[in-house]
């Protein structure tokens, strides 16, 4: 129900990525708290969750100065990701 | 023109704690009717530096800015995304942010700047957090007119709502610390 409430007054681009947010975002919660806060920073968790939750968003962010954020983190991501 | 104010305040909660009560405080459902103009919280981009311990994020954030009718006219939406960019750097327990608005830039610009460090009385167990904004409206715009006006009504809107963030910040802190005394006992 809060769903549809939100989608009618924002209309926001990215709605249809709403299940695929929340899953990185809890993901890396965990992730910051659990590993990230107790000196475990050498690697990220959450790769899977965040490259769904990110192809969704190169299909449905409308905004293109938002949208370069998005491709700038394609080569940092890439890096990242190599090293695994 | 430019509007400028600072705000600081003190969690008695351990730095660890806060920040992870402040990657929460957008993105979390049950604060929305807390904080309603944030519509929406994505991650655009993250890295992390291994060597370093230091976690860069992007994140765009959609807020909804209704103002009077006759600025609706003039800017033509109430809805602005702004880009946030966090460094926290683990080993030195530090968290900053970096908050600008993308939208309605000819007419606008604000920019908020947070950091969250350990109290230095007692850095184990207390945050303090500091927080400078500037609102500044472009000479040029059609704004430029009212610009004290505009730039004194958003700088009132934002200190509304950054006490309603401190409470929502205050209690995801206090929910935190209840899950993790109940997982460590």
């Amino acid at each position: 129900m809060r769903e549809k409430k939100k989608a009618s007054k924002s209309s926001s681009s990215t709605s249809p990525c709403l299940l695929l947010r929340d899953a990185y975002h809890n993901c890396f919660n965990r992730w910051y708290a659990e590993k990230f806060m107790k000196g475990h920073w050498d690697k990220q968790d959450c790769v899977s969750e965040w490259q769904s939750y990110r192809a969704c968003l190169s299909q449905h962010l409308e905004d293109k100065h938002l949208i370069r954020f998005l491709e700038a983190e394609h080569n940092v991501q890439d890096g990242a990701v190599a090293s695994q | 023109m430019v509007k400028a104010y600072r705000q600081e305040h003190i969690y008695k909660h351990p730095w660890e704690r806060v920040t992870c009560a402040a990657w929460r405080k957008f993105a979390d459902p049950e604060n929305k009717t807390i904080l309603p103009h944030i519509l929406d919280v994505d991650t655009l981009n993250h890295k992390l530096d291994p060597s370093s311990g230091k976690l860069y994020t992007t994140r765009a954030i959609t807020v909804h800015c209704p103002g009077p009718w006759f600025l609706r006219r003039i800017v033509g939406q109430d809805i602005c995304h702004c880009l946030e960019s966090t460094v926290v750097d683990a080993p030195s327990r530090s968290m900053q942010l970096t908050s600008r608005n993308i939208s309605l830039q000819k007419f606008i610009e604000v920019e908020e700047k947070t950091r969250y460090d350990p109290h230095p009385d007692n850095p184990a167990e207390w945050t303090i957090c500091q927080q400078e904004t500037s609102i500044r409206i472009k000479p040029l715009s059609a704004l430029a007119s009212m610009a004290e006006k505009v730039e004194q009504r958003c700088a009132d809107r934002f200190l509304q709502n950054s006490v309603k963030g401190r409470e929502v910040m205050e209690r995801i802190c206090k929910y935190l610390e209840a899950e993790s005394g109940g997982l460590a006992l």
